[in-house]
């Protein structure tokens, strides 16, 4: 390829409008989409009691996914020595995988896996620094486990179960961590590094992770006291490459943009900021939003004061997902999103019309992504 | 200019390393072969049939980290805050006009808060779970890297992602922030990587056969793997055009960068697809093998790394290769800081003319056989230099750096 070709090219992949074309979550309504959608849809609750004979823990309530086993959804082989974490992120890659299988077998390079996480298996982590702790020699630790330390591990997990030799990336922001993998992945796309992205969040319940949500106080502070998990996938490509595959695009990548308030500053007014910047951005006028799907998180009073006045109490189809599932961390955004697609498969979102998913994290940030219509007009 | 690719340099350059504190101290040390091996004090070691590293023990944080309070972080959001924080004085960028632009931090890391989760794992153990302490616990999550510097700048209009793609993260965070620049989504990135020593990792390396016993000698015949480094290196990153606007000392453009995946096996790295992601890289920043003055390599010093890297970079580079140097023969492996700090290194290179050496080194291995630039630097012209990393989970990332001929 010449230069000028090799611009051309670039220049052509970065104007390209993005969509997500494909979807597949394991949450705890369980494993695939239609559960998760009549779930939210239906505001039925996935949270149950914990069990503590599984997890010894200081809360009462869980989101689990129900009945999930890295063997039963993968088989025995490979998924002896596999965590949690990366059980979830398998499965559910797996089942975008098999809704793109034609091209990611044609050119496994050209396809990115972009996961999401928090802590990645925090369990596995300080199991492996206690063994160090315990054991007859520092060194006595499983080598066969460490590299389930390793924070990558379920991205690059996923890529070898998969076979998916594009870029392989790993994203870390908090609640945010969805919009943030987002972001990365169309970057990614738009320059030239992958045709289309396999982009995800994932994260594990377990006694580990649930000690540091209870003691950060983060995840009991706002009367929300059970912790979610699971993993939710979207393929993101350019319409024209969807189209080409057969694929219908779902909504079109508009916007995601980012605010800080820092340690004493005014949330609500950084996620007012966040959210006008993401609509300037996205061409989209307030008037057009007709879904508007937020945290409910931490800040949640903040949250709904902003939105309801960006958006207005009545008229956007508002979406709630986090009271039903649970705090799901790095993954909960990846689960506003997910909603947003139920909403819109059962009422697919018009050309002039968006939604908007948003989130004030923990950290003094706040997010907000942009997604438009792919149908006719409305 | 050229609408379709906007250039993008580096104006700023924050280091944390076990061989000297700032891009100054830090350039000081690469030519004169220093290293950073000491004994490890970071955590108990008794067990050991040895035990040095690249420890960092100069590093007091709050002589770097102003803005905000240093014990609300884990050390490595220290070290991460201090770069960054660095990296803009260095850029002579004032801070109330970086508050103005629109920023990406993108940080890559290997195992985040490690020291925070290593103390808490020390404490649950003596204590139990319900016991655990609250700041530690809230500090501990690898978003905080990111997160520090924003609140360590006052940063408003920014977009922080930690990326935790292990070793070859600081690869990662830089191509990261080389995209947002090309697409305009970011008028200034601080781009870089950063890790701390941690008990963890130094057990599961130590168990897995990898840790050499006193020093790091990558591509000799008788390396016995690798030491354990921490540090930090953020870049600060921006456009030409807005370099030369506020007349910036520019150190080198970032000219491209490529990543793939092995995806063949969680822990040992794949010949063919290292070598397809070099060309992938020099593919993306348009320039030639031939073209490239000296390699920067992943360069751990195990024997499985150097013979698998050399013979990727024979396969990518058809008949001599360049000067294939490793730093971690001074630095020991800083983890995810490793390729931000190769990075650093390359731009220093390009702007002050140097090849840093490959330290500790006796006999090439025949098996590697590369010109690693043995004990002394090297004073030669550099125009474009290549970035290796590799990481666990079969992560490739290789990223070019060039002589910024705009001038600057």
């Amino acid at each position: 390829m010449t230069a000028q070709a090799a611009l051309a090219d670039r220049d052509g992949t970065r104007t390209a409008e993005l969509v997500l074309s494909k979807w597949f979550v394991v949450s705890p309504y369980g494993v695939g989409n239609d559960p998760f959608a009549d779930g939210v849809l239906s505001g039925r609750s996935a949270i149950s009691g914990v069990d503590r004979s599984q997890f010894d823990v200081p809360y009462e309530l869980v989101g689990l996914v129900p009945d999930f086993s890295a063997a039963k959804y993968l088989g025995n082989k490979g998924t002896r020595l596999m965590d949690r974490l990366t059980a979830l992120a398998v499965t559910a890659a797996g089942g975008l995988v098999d809704q793109c299988r034609e091209d990611l077998v044609a050119d496994p390079e050209r396809a990115a896996l972009v996961l999401g996480t928090g802590w990645a298996s925090v369990q596995s982590i300080m199991d492996t620094t206690r063994d160090s702790l315990t054991g007859d020699k520092p060194y006595h630790v499983d080598p066969a486990k460490f590299p389930n330390t390793v924070m990558n591990k379920a991205a690059g997990q996923s890529a070898i179960w998969h076979t998916i030799k594009g870029p392989n990336t790993t994203i870390s922001g908090d609640w945010l961590t969805a919009l943030l993998t987002l972001s990365y992945a169309a970057r990614l796309v738009r320059g030239g590094h992958c045709d289309r992205a396999l982009c995800g969040v994932a994260e594990e319940y377990s006694a580990q992770r649930a000690w540091l949500e209870w003691h950060a106080g983060r995840a009991g502070g706002d009367g929300m006291s059970a912790l979610g998990e699971g993993s939710a996938f979207f393929l993101l490509e350019s319409a024209a490459d969807a189209e080409r595959s057969g694929r219908t695009p779902l909504v079109r990548l508009l916007a995601t943009r980012f605010t800080a308030f820092g340690a004493h500053g005014d949330a609500g007014a950084a996620l007012r900021d966040c959210v006008r910047a993401a609509l300037r951005q996205a061409g989209v006028g307030p008037e057009q939003v007709r879904v508007v799907a937020p945290a409910s998180a931490g800040a949640a009073p903040v949250e709904n004061d902003v939105l309801t006045e960006e958006f207005g109490a009545s008229a956007p189809e508002w979406i709630r997902s986090r009271h039903l599932i649970g705090d799901a961390s790095a993954a909960s955004a990846g689960f506003q999103i997910a909603a947003v697609l139920a909403a819109a498969g059962r009422r697919p979102l018009g050309r002039d019309e968006a939604a908007v998913v948003t989130t004030i994290g923990r950290d003094g940030m706040t997010g907000c992504l942009v997604l438009g219509g792919c149908g006719g007009s409305s | 200019m050229d609408d379709a690719r906007r250039k993008v340099v580096i104006t700023g350059l924050g280091i944390v390393s076990s061989i000297g504190i700032g891009a100054k101290e830090f350039s000081e040390g690469l030519r004169s072969g220093r290293s950073g091996v000491k004994p490890i004090t970071s955590f108990e070691t008794e067990g050991y049939a040895h035990a040095n590293g690249c420890e960092i023990t100069d590093f007091t944080a709050g002589d770097w980290v102003v803005g905000t309070d240093p014990s609300t972080m884990g050390r490595t959001s220290q070290f991460a805050a201090a770069a960054a924080r660095m990296a803009v004085g260095d850029a002579g960028l004032p801070f109330d006009e970086l508050r103005g632009r629109r920023c990406l931090v993108s940080v890559g890391t290997t195992d985040g808060e490690s020291r925070d989760l290593d103390q808490l794992a020390v404490d649950q153990l003596r204590d139990g779970p319900e016991h655990l302490d609250e700041l530690l616990a809230r500090r501990s999550p690898a978003s905080r890297l990111a997160t520090s510097i924003v609140r360590e700048l006052a940063l408003t209009d920014v977009e922080p992602v930690t990326i935790p793609t292990a070793c070859a993260a600081g690869n990662y965070a830089i191509g990261h922030g080389i995209d947002a620049i090309r697409a305009g989504d970011a008028d200034v990135v601080l781009a870089g990587g950063v890790d701390a020593l941690c008990r963890k990792t130094y057990a599961g390396f130590y168990r897995l056969g990898a840790m050499a016993p006193e020093v790091c000698q990558p591509f000799d015949r008788h390396r016995k793997g690798i030491l354990v480094g921490e540090g930090a290196g953020i870049l600060l990153m921006e456009s030409l055009e807005s370099a030369l606007a506020r007349g910036a000392r520019i150190y080198a453009e970032v000219l491209g960068y490529g990543l793939n995946c092995d995806a063949l096996s969680p822990v040992h790295p794949d010949q063919n697809t290292l070598a397809r992601c070099m060309e992938l890289a020099l593919h993306n920043a348009g320039v030639k093998p031939e073209d490239i003055d000296f390699i920067s390599a992943h360069g751990t010093g195990t024997r499985a790394n150097d013979m698998t890297e050399v013979g990727a970079i024979r396969q990518a580079f058809a008949g001599t290769p360049p000067p294939t140097v490793s730093i971690k023969s001074m630095l020991g492996h800083a983890m995810g800081a490793a390729s931000a700090l190769g990075a650093a290194a390359c731009a220093l290179a390009i702007t002050e003319g140097f090849i840093p050496p490959t330290i500790n080194h006796r006999e090439t291995d025949p098996e590697c056989d590369v010109d690693c630039v043995p004990n002394e630097v090297r004073y030669a012209e550099v125009n474009v230099v290549q970035n290796n990393s590799l990481a666990f989970g079969g992560n490739n990332a290789v990223t070019v750096l060039g002589r910024c001929e705009a001038g600057g």
